[in-house]
């Protein structure tokens, strides 16, 4: 026939008239699986950061399991197993963040600069080919409309300018009128 | 009732109580999580793109990690694309093995725990050292990336 116990006689490891106790075990081994996946996507670099929410439900399920196990004294391996777990995958997922700042710091490190120098370049070089543009200023008055033609740099342009408004316009500014 | 019928009846009820043993329940959850990888890789086609998990580090760095692509690659491997897969991820492989035979380990030691259930201390054990060196193993490109920042 058939042995379907263990060396005691019965299964599970039980003697005649003793009760396994069984508090904090279903919350233990509930914890030992959230840790263990946990662990799993905390070394995933792309979901790591994630894994932080897991490993505290495993911990607070395993601290749960665990006092019920210490106060109805039954066995306490599940329970602690999961608590063990869960705090280190909680803890690799937690530098999950570290990497994160690490490799942005680096990020900025390397291309920020990168970046900025060339919005420099470009925005020099806007400005020179300004500088140098063909601008053609028209300015209308009803019927009346003045186009002006500035082919050279910007001193002359403003020279330009100024001989144009002090010889034709009159000046209305109010701080001018302060004065 | 004969003792053939009384045999199986016993067999049934040391089962029932078995089924419930942290051993079982543990390999059973995590049978359903590995059953869930390969049913996420499977339903996400790499050709639609429409993967709901985006990578956290690429978006908060704009730097690729070293576990991008990754179901990308699960769904090409299960689709027998295996070049592609290298293509999208070269651990891919490594880590699709590591959940395989995980799933295949929960159901053959769940069914050895079943039939010889006073072998569980030592199943317990050999189940934790070979499932931790194949982790190492599978896991150790991410590990080494992850430590590269510490």
């Amino acid at each position: 026939m058939e042995d379907f116990t263990n060396n005691s006689g019965q299964p599970g490891g039980q003697y005649p008239g003793q009760t396994q106790r069984t508090s904090g075990q279903t919350l233990g081994i509930a914890a030992l699986v959230t840790a263990i996946v946990t662990f799993v996507i905390a070394v995933i670099p792309c979901v790591g950061l994630i894994a932080v929410i897991p490993g505290i439900i495993a911990v607070v399920l395993a601290s749960v399991g665990l006092t019920q196990a210490a106060r109805d004294d039954s066995s306490r391996a599940i329970p602690l197993a999961g608590l063990i777990l869960g705090v280190v995958a909680t803890l690799i997922s937690i530098s999950q963040i570290m990497v994160v700042g690490q490799l942005s710091d680096r990020f900025n490190k390397q291309w920020g600069g990168d970046i900025e120098n060339v919005i420099k370049d470009v925005r020099k070089d806007v400005l020179d080919k300004l500088e140098e543009a063909n601008v053609d200023i028209s300015v209308e008055n009803g019927d009346e409309s003045v186009t002006i033609q500035i082919k050279e740099g910007r001193e002359d342009r403003r020279r330009q300018l100024e001989e144009l408004e002090e010889s034709n316009t009159v000046s209305n500014d109010t701080l001018d009128a302060k004065e | 009732m004969t003792l053939s019928t009384r045999r199986s009846d016993a067999f049934l009820n040391l089962k029932r109580r078995q089924i419930f043993e942290p051993y079982i329940c543990v390999n059973i959850a995590l049978t359903v999580v590995l059953l869930f990888v390969f049913f996420y890789s499977a339903l996400f086609s790499p050709e639609k793109d429409n993967y709901p998990v985006v990578c956290i580090h690429e978006r908060l760095t704009g730097e690729p990690c070293a576990s991008c692509g990754l179901s990308h690659a699960f769904s090409l491997i299960l689709q027998g694309r295996i070049s592609e897969a290298y293509r999208w991820n070269n651990n891919a492989m490594r880590v699709f093995i590591f959940f395989a035979a995980q799933l295949i380990m929960r159901i053959v030691f769940s069914v050895f725990y079943l039939r010889h259930p006073e072998t569980v201390r030592q199943l317990i054990v050999y189940d934790i050292v070979v499932s931790s060196t194949i982790f190492l193993i599978a896991f150790m490109p991410f590990i080494k990336w992850i430590l590269r920042f510490l």
